[in-house]
């Protein structure tokens, strides 16, 4: 499976959290979008990698995506995934103020993966995400949204809730849990 | 959106009406764009490729539209220090240096070219070339005039360049901007000095179609960015293309994010985040 995690403002704990829970030689593929703030270009990979127990890097423009690996949208560029599991970026405008942008990563997973995508969506604070999850979940793919109660900034997850007919609300905890029997 | 006959067509029409060939662009990213014309102009594919085919203006407007534009002053400070104490020192003898910019959008890779190279004391040594396929931008990147609330972002960078040396934290100069932009905050203006516009000779030019622009052999081709919107083939085609146009020893250096992977890569020799041609 291709399992897609979008977040932003306040969404640091539980990617940590679902990173470290994720166990060696894991048999899916990881693509993590994640806004960060402006001009933080370096560091945000070490800090992920402290509790991981999968590699992660952020890939060069036409690198192969492979299973139990966890690969970062880098600073500044969108990432696409074309087919053959190969890594795409650009640097187009932002898009709903972000590059990189979730929705361009949802969508390019739900197109080139469709219902072998799942999409996570988790706490943030603008819209961005909302539309690609929908992608995801109109492809044929499975959407997973953090609890908005549990979220620091609610506004994305509310936003993605009320636009798609999302598989699961969950718990960090639980999201956890269904990662780890997939 | 649309089904990927009409991207094809679509493709087929540029080529048959414009002779642009863009069908070995990056899938994804080529389609966002094509959804993004499609979206401003409030056509459908086939309405598109029928104005593409009557309206010479509106084809190469659309081609122009197609091109993503982003470009910063001293983007990514490492890879300006890499050629700040890695390939510029190796050129100090040199007395005619050649350098070219692939893909140079508005020119603000150009003018950190040409501020670095006079800091350097060796910008009268250098002939500058730049190309792009987007004509609007290379008449922006002559008049060297941009929004003073776009660049203001970027002169730490250009700091972190021109007074820092990451081999030695006690050197620190100071290079002012002033020295070579004027600007005004309220009419939102940055401008390039008179004294370092007409340095550069910038020209139109398609990396897909066209052979090397000027006749010379480069010792610095810098393809930042530019590549990321193509396929592997035609990647490849580039690389091999620049290690011909390549003097002996030169340098090939590519975005930040950027790699030659496959077949061309046993041309070059990587030394951190440059390329270096290898002879054999
Ligand atoms: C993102 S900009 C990169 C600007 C600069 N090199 C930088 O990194 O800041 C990419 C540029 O490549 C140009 N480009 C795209 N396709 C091209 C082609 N076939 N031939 C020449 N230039 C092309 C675009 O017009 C655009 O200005």
């Amino acid at each position: 499976m291709y399992i897609v995690i979008g977040g932003s403002a306040g969404s640091f704990q539980a990617v940590t959290a679902l990173l470290a829970s994720i166990p060696r030689n894991y048999p899916h593929t990881i693509f993590l979008c994640l806004h960060r703030l402006k001009n933080v270009r370096g560091g945000f990979v070490e800090a992920l990698s402290l509790k991981s127990n999968i590699p992660i890097c952020e890939p060069y423009d036409k690198d192969t995506a492979m299973p139990g690996v966890a690969y970062l949208a880098p600073a500044n560029y969108h990432m696409y995934i074309d087919a053959n599991n190969q890594f795409s970026l650009s640097t187009e405008e932002p898009i709903n103020h972000s590059r990189p942008s979730i929705d361009v990563t949802f969508c390019s997973i739900a197109n080139t993966y469709k219902e072998n995508a799942i999409g996570i969506l988790l706490s943030g604070a603008n819209k961005d995400g909302a539309l690609g999850l929908k992608a995801i979940k109109d492809a044929g793919g499975t959407v997973i949204v953090q609890s908005p109660d549990e979220c620091q900034v609610k506004t994305m997850t509310s936003a993605a809730i009320k636009i798609t007919e999302v598989d699961y609300i969950m718990l960090t905890n639980n999201i956890i849990d269904y990662l780890k029997n997939l | 959106m649309f089904e990927s006959a009409d991207i094809l067509n679509f493709i087929k029409a540029l080529r048959d009406y414009g002779r642009y060939d863009f069908s070995n662009y990056s899938e994804k990213s080529f389609t966002r764009r094509v959804e993004k014309i499609m979206m401003d102009y409030k056509l459908d594919i086939p309405q598109l490729i029928s104005k593409i085919k009557t309206d010479r203006n509106f084809m190469e407007q659309v081609v122009r539209d197609i091109t993503v534009n982003t470009t910063e002053l001293f983007r990514d400070p490492q890879v300006w220090h890499a050629i700040k104490y890695r390939i510029l020192p190796r050129l100090a003898s040199k007395r005619e240096i050649n350098i070219w910019h692939a893909g140079c959008s508005t020119g603000l890779e150009v003018y950190s070219m040409i501020i670095l190279l006079n800091e350097m004391g060796m910008l009268h040594r250098c002939h500058i070339y730049a190309t792009d396929l987007n004509t609007d931008v290379l008449k922006t990147a002559q008049k060297g005039v941009y929004s003073y609330r776009s660049i203001s972002e970027y002169l730490e960078n250009f700091n972190k360049v021109l007074c820092e040396n990451p081999y030695n934290f006690d050197e620190h100069l100071v290079v002012t901007y002033e020295k070579y932009f004027e600007f005004n905050k309220i009419k939102d203006i940055f401008k390039v000095k008179e004294e370092f516009l007409n340095i550069a000779t910038f020209q139109k030019h398609d990396l897909v179609n066209d052979p090397n622009p000027f006749d010379v052999s480069y010792d610095i081709i810098l393809c930042r960015n530019v590549l990321i919107y193509f396929n592997n083939t035609l990647q490849n085609k580039l690389f091999l293309d620049f290690w011909k146009y390549l003097d002996t020893y030169g340098s090939l250096v590519l975005g930040i994010h950027e790699s030659i992977i496959g077949p061309t890569s046993a041309k070059y020799e990587k030394r951190g985040l440059i390329y270096n041609k290898k002879v054999f």
